[in-house]
Formats: structure tokens, sequence, C-alpha cells
């Protein structure tokens, strides 16, 4: 009796716990919901504004949510007087066919290569054979399409030669990792290779095409419009400070993790506390030394790579905790199998840090992405040398705000979307990266 | 395939922490050598050293004919395995074992033909399409001496290679590493904490302990011919007993040594020995191996008494832990077929026995200096 009297008891507070959890979580919901709610409806509000049209209905603030007629004005105005669409098609054409051209060639590469003997002078006359190939056909093919006499400009052939020979090393690089023959005769890494082979092919279409969008790029500009032009601007910011202060980063964390020299202790310190200080301080200096240099005003676009980079080895903190995790035996290991310093580096150690370098080059494009402040004093009334934020802050402040504010919330919907595609694309990584770096550091 | 000479090797850390001092060595081609100590003794430091892991603070490091005190671990031609494996995780098998040879550009092939055959001799050619992380323990092992064998290095270093494998799995890769090396004959320096390993390994141990060499020998001469209390203590297993005794020098070149009233005559290739170092009667540390003590049931014999305290069966012998008048404890190692159902019977807790030991097989150490007094 006094046994099922305890069951009953135990049940009892059980069930009084659930309760108590569920009130718990019903309230952490509610509280968050309503926050949700707080923090988007400015961003649905944009976007909806966005599609009102500018030339129906008023172009300004209006004291009602939903907008009466949707149109896509906004986006139009933004691309007016600009080829851009055009432009972009025939650069994706060009890619696909520089994309398949090298394909056959490469294919055909490996078949030669498979049957005779692989001497080096045969594999480097193969390679550098169709890299010959390959470049006559990209320049006449980008002639043809562009109705462009190269002729007329030895600076425009030159950099097509030079992003030729990139094409080729990408090339190279397929092949040489492919090792198709010798590969198959492993037991049990044929399916694998084949699923490599796919992914490499896939990355090599798309290297190629970017290229190909950067030989339409040089080789027969675009006519922009002032939106597309501070687009282009802000993207050409941002993809360079991406890869510099990515490299800068990395290869400072990794010299502090990996190697023993004096003042090491001394310099993370010092480079501790100068980090307290916001960069801020330096604005009126940094503007001067530009200036000096002539990168303000029209050099604003290098001139604000070269800020942005500036101090970037200061934020080695989270990938040096990342290296530190990564036990030091690969490293000497790998050195013992004849490596360098910098092939370790490059082939044991970015793989391992996958995360932290997604999450590095994540926060050096997220930067200057969506900076307003260095970027509007640099460009300092120029309108060629703005970027977006600069652009859209000077649409709403000096034209005619009644008119340009939903032009302005287009111009802002069309940032937001690469960014929160990077975000969705790598956020696994991200959360790696922000924690991995803290498991010991 | 090289010989490699140390002289007068040094290591110091921080100025004043020394780990390793003066390190005398001289290895010959397709020697086998075992580095063998307790933890801290700087074997794996020297190990580091020759494998230029660490810079060399003194002395000069010499491999074929070439110093490389400062020549980088990449051009001295030399591999090694690690205690934790350290293979590549992101790259597969066959990756791992090429890693190094694609780093020498040499032709796919090659690199094909070696790393097949490397595979081949260690038995992991099914292996070769999975990554690291899909391995056992005793698989990463294999492929770890597999990368540092497709490389044909002239030197060939090992540092602690089996410790973390369990103990069925590193005595089956034990016997592995002996078979390999009649297949492979190159240098091998190879760094153990385990005795067991550095006797049945190596050509040549050196037993060391804080930095120190404390001797360098056959694995026979160093059970045999032990230097000092410290290597008489380490190699063999269970350890060796010591006991205090006194040495009493007779007349015409004799000595004996008098224990818990025992007298043992010494026989006359160390009573030659002691005659030659000129040693007079002094007090010294007598050490007799377990298994060269011998139980005796016989009241009237020469014998020593002791209550026994631990009684192991180890199913072919008996360890006997057996505590002697003064509280010195002893362990003897007695065969188990030596002794009737009987006297097996009588060896429980507490009970008195009686032991002795041939004098061929006793080592006589000075209790000062810790050092053999038959060299």
């Amino acid at each position: 009796m006094t046994n099922n009297a305890n069951v009953a008891a135990g049940q009892q507070k059980l069930r009084s716990k659930k309760g108590h959890e569920r009130r718990i979580n019903g309230t952490i919901y509610t509280v968050l919901v309503v926050m949700s709610i707080v923090w988007l409806v400015p961003f649905v509000f944009l976007v909806l504004q966005s599609f009102r049209s500018y030339k129906l209905e008023k172009g300004g603030m209006v004291d009602y949510l939903l907008p009466k007629h949707f149109s896509l004005d906004n986006y139009a105005f933004l691309f007016e007087g600009s080829n851009f669409f055009s432009w972009l098609g025939k650069a994706l054409i060009v890619g696909l066919i520089v994309a398949a051209v090298s394909a056959v060639l490469i294919h055909a590469c490996g078949k030669l290569l498979d049957k005779g003997e692989e001497s080096r002078g045969r594999r480097i006359a193969l390679i550098g054979g169709s890299l010959l190939v390959g470049f006559v056909a990209l320049t006449a093919l980008t002639a043809a399409m562009q109705g462009f006499v190269l002729a007329g400009s030895w600076v425009k052939v030159l950099l097509s030669l030079l992003l030729f020979v990139l094409a080729g090393w990408i090339m190279a690089r397929v092949y040489l990792k492919q090792d198709s023959k010798l590969l198959r005769s492993i037991p049990g890494y044929v399916v694998e290779d084949r699923h490599e082979g796919l992914k490499k092919f896939v990355a090599m279409l798309a290297e190629f095409l970017v290229l190909g969008i950067i030989v339409q790029f040089i080789l027969a500009p675009m006519t922009m419009s002032q939106y597309v032009r501070w687009y282009i601007n802000t993207l050409t910011i941002a993809l360079f400070t991406a890869v510099l202060q990515t490299a800068i980063v990395l290869s400072v964390s990794y010299a502090l993790s990996r190697l023993r020299f004096k003042g090491r202790k001394l310099i993370m310190n010092a480079v501790l506390v100068l980090g307290l200080f916001p960069g801020f301080l330096t604005m009126i200096t940094l503007y001067f030394l530009l200036k000096q240099l002539g990168l303000t005003q029209a050099g604003a676009v290098p001139g604000l790579i070269l800020i942005y980079c500036a101090s970037s080895g200061m934020g080695y903190y989270i990938s040096k905790g990342f290296f530190d995790t990564i036990p030091k035996s690969l490293d000497e290991s790998a050195r013992i199998d004849g490596a360098t310093r910098f092939q370790v580096f490059l082939k044991i150690i970015m793989p391992l840090a996958k995360p932290i370098v997604i999450y590095t080059i994540l926060m050096a494009f997220m930067a200057p992405w969506g900076d307003y402040v260095f970027a509007s004093y640099v460009a300092f009334g120029h309108q060629n040398g703005y970027n977006v934020a600069v652009g859209l802050y000077n649409w709403v402040n000096t034209n005619d705000f009644q008119n340009y504010f939903t032009r302005f919330c287009a111009g802002g919907v069309l940032v937001a979307v690469p960014i929160t595609a990077l975000f969705l694309a790598l956020q696994k990584y991200y959360v790696e990266g922000v924690t991995g770096g803290a498991v010991k550091g | 395939m090289a010989s490699l000479k140390l002289e007068h090797i040094k290591k110091v850390y921080d100025k004043n922490v020394v780990a390793v001092h003066d390190f005398n060595l001289e290895i010959q081609d397709k020697e086998f050598i075992v580095f063998v100590g307790p933890s801290g003794c700087g074997k794996s430091t020297t190990l580091r050293m020759i494998a230029g892991l660490e810079d060399i603070s003194g002395g000069t490091l010499t491999i074929g004919d070439r110093v490389v005190n400062d020549v980088e671990p990449k051009d001295r031609d030399i591999a090694m395995v690690f205690q934790n494996y350290a293979l590549y995780p992101h790259i597969t098998v066959y990756e791992n074992m090429a890693f190094s040879l694609r780093l020498r550009k040499m032709s796919n092939e090659e690199v094909h033909r070696r790393v097949c055959q490397a595979a081949e001799i260690l038995g992991i050619t099914e292996y070769l399409a999975r990554k690291p992380k899909n391995l056992s323990g005793g698989q990463r092992q294999r492929v770890a001496i597999g990368r540092a064998i497709v490389r044909e290095p002239q030197v060939f270093l090992m540092d602690e290679p089996l410790s973390n494998l369990d103990a069925k799995l590193r005595n089956q890769m034990r016997a592995e590493i002996i078979l390999l090396r009649k297949r492979i004959d190159t240098t091998f320096i190879y760094v153990t904490h385990d005795q067991t390993e550095a006797m049945t390994l190596g050509d040549r141990i050196v037993i060391m302990k804080d930095g120190y060499i404390q001797q360098v020998g056959t694995p026979q001469e160093v059970f045999e011919a032990p230097r000092n209390l410290f290597v008489a203590g380490f190699i063999g297993s269970p350890q060796m007993n010591f006991l205090k005794a006194k040495l009493v020098k007779e007349a015409g070149g004799k000595y004996s040594a008098q224990l818990y009233g025992l007298s043992v005559p010494l026989d006359e290739e160390k009573c030659a020995k002691l005659a030659a170092k000129n040693v007079g009667s002094q007090d010294v540390t007598l050490g007799i191996r377990p298994e060269h003590t011998q139980l005796v049931f016989d009241q009237t014999a020469n014998t020593i008494e002791g209550t026994l305290r631990v009684n192991e069966m180890m199913g072919s012998e008996l360890h006997l832990h057996v505590d002697l008048v003064d509280g010195t404890s002893v362990i003897l190692r007695i065969p188990t077929l030596d002794l009737t159902e009987a006297q097996r019977a009588g060896l429980t807790y507490g009970s008195k026995l009686r032991f002795t030991f041939p004098e061929k097989v006793t080592h006589l150490f000075d209790p000062k200096s810790e050092e053999s007094l038959l060299f």
C-alpha cells in the first residue's frame, strides 16, 4: 500500500516537473518568436517596399505597409543605362565554351599520357600545346563575339595571355591529380575516384566560368549604371580583402602556433592590447596617408583594400587556437617526409583547418561588404569610388528623399542576397569555425 | 643504409635544463639500436635530434659521412614512425604512403610500385583506399610503418611505435618488426620504455637515465653483466633482487660474500676481476635475479630464511614475494614443475621458507657509487 502511494507520489512529482518544463519552454519560445518578429519586420518591410513601383506610387515613405502596385521598377532602375545582363550572358557563354574546349583538351591529354611513357618532357609538351591551342581558340572566340579587334591594345592581349596561363594551370592541376590509370588498378579505389573526379570536374567548370567572366570584364568592359559600378566596387574590394586578409591571418596564426621564435609571446600580447583600440582612431591619419599615395577619391578602391588588409594579422586569435588543436606530430611527420614549412602549411594544415579557413574568408568578406565609415571618407564625394553602402546612403540623403526610398530598398535587397546565400551555404563551417577555435587557446 | 656517429651530443632547454649530457655512440650500418630508459631519460630527445626535429645544443651528429647538425629533417634521408602514428587524416592510406614520394617528384609508376610493394609487405593492400579514421590501431601503425618504408631511407627511426597498442597486438607487432627488419635491411633506431621490446628487438641496447648513457651492449651483455645498479634493476622482469652483504677478502686472492649468516665463496672468474681491481673487504650490494633462486626444503642446507608474503601463480612459474629477517623484500621465480603438490600447498601467506642461489650468477655492486665491482 505504502509502496503504491510512493509510486503515485513519484509520478505526480514527475508530472509536475514535466509541466514546469513545458511552461519554461513555452515562455522561451514566446520570447524568441516575439524577438524574431521584432528583428524581421524591418527586413520584410524593406523587401516589400523594394517591390513598390516608384512610377505609379510615391517613391518615398508612405503610411501603409503593403504596396498597392507590385512591380520591378526599382530593380530596373538600378540597371538602367547598363548592358549588364547581355554582358553577363555573353560572359557565361564564353566561360562555358572555354570550359568545354578545356575539358576536351584535358581528356585528350589524359588519353595520350595514359598510353605512352610518362616522361616529364612529353607531359610539358602536351600541356604546352593544349595551352597554345586553347589560347588561340579563346581569343578568337572572344574577339568574334564582341567584334573586338585585339591588335589595338597590347595590354589587353598580355592580360588575356596571363589569364590563359592561369587557365592552363587549373587544367594541368586537374589532370595531374587524376592519375586515372594508376588509381584504377587499386582495389576499392574506383568508386571513390569516380566521385572525386566528378567533383573535380564540376569545380573545374565553375573555375572556367569565373575565368570567362574575368576575361570578358577585361576584353569587353560593360557600360555601367551608378548602382552597378558601386556594386562592382564593393565586390572587388570585398574579394581582394577576403583573399589577402585570409592569407595574412592564416600565415600569422600558423607561425604563432608552430614556430618558436624570440619575442613570440611579446608580439601576441602586444597585438592583443593594440586590438583593444578601435580602428576608427586612426581614421584621420589614414586619410592623409592615403591622400599622399593618391589612393583617395578616384583611387578609393585600392585605398580601401589597403585599409581593410592593413591590420588583419591582428585577428590571428581564433585561427591560432584552431591550429593549436592539430597535433604537432603531423607537422613533424610531414617535415621528415620531405615537406618544407610552406608545403606542410599548404598540404597538411590547410585541408585539416577547412572550417577555420572558411570562417576567416567569410569574416574577411563581410567586413568590407557592409562597411560605411571608411568607405565614405576615403571616396569623399567621388561618385565612382563609392561602395554600395555609401552610394545608397547618398541617394536617400542628398537626392530627393521622397523619390528614392523604394530604390534604396531595392539596392539594399540586392546587397543582402549574396551574403545571405554565402551564410546559408557555409553555416556548418561557420559554426565549426567559431567553436573550433575555442577548444584550446 | 648508413652508419651514424653521435659525438658529445648535448641538449639544453632554456639555457639551464639539460636533457641529454654528452651522448657518444657509434651505430654501425644495418644495425638495430634500441634506446631504452624510464620516461624523461632523454631517449626521445636524442631520437628527435637525430631526426632533426630538435636543435642539437652541442656535439656533432654524422650520418654516413655527412655532418648533419644543421641539415633540415627533409634532407637527412631518414624516416620516422611516431608514437601516435601521425597519419594525415584528410587523405587515403595510399596517399599517406605516397606523400613523401610525390614531394620528391617521383613518377607515378614508381610511386605506385613502391606503395603497392610496401602495402604487400605489411598486409594493408585492401585498406589502401580508406581514410585513416576507418582503420584500427594496429592497421594505423602498419600504415605509419609503410609510410616510412616506401622512402627506402638511410636510417629508420621509431619513437615508441607500439606503446599505443594493446598487449596482444603489441606482441604481434613486435614479431612483425623483427620480420620486417629481416626484409628491409637498414639501420634502425628504436626508442622504447619497455625492456622486453628492447631485449627482443635490439642488436645493441642503449640504456639511459636522466640524460646519461648507463650502458651500451648486446641484450646478452646488459642482462648478464650490468654495469651498475640501475641497469641491473631495469633489465629483466621481475627486477633483480638487491641484498646487503659483506665482501670478505681471504688469503690467496679468494673472495667470499657474507649475508644473513651465509658465506658464499665467489667463483674464480669474479675473484680474478676483484683482485685485478684490488678490492678489499667492504660492504657490497649483492644482486640476484629472481629466476636464479632455488627453494630448499632440506633444513640442513646453507640457505637464507624468509617469510612468504605474496604467492603469484603465473601458470608455468610462481612469483614468491618473500620478506627476509631485516625486512628486505625478495622475489623468487620458481618453475611450477619443480615443486610437488604438497610443496606448492605449503606456500601460503606467512609460511617460512628457505632459498639459495648458485654463486656463479651473483652480481656485486658498490653501495655508494652503485657501480658494478666486476668491471
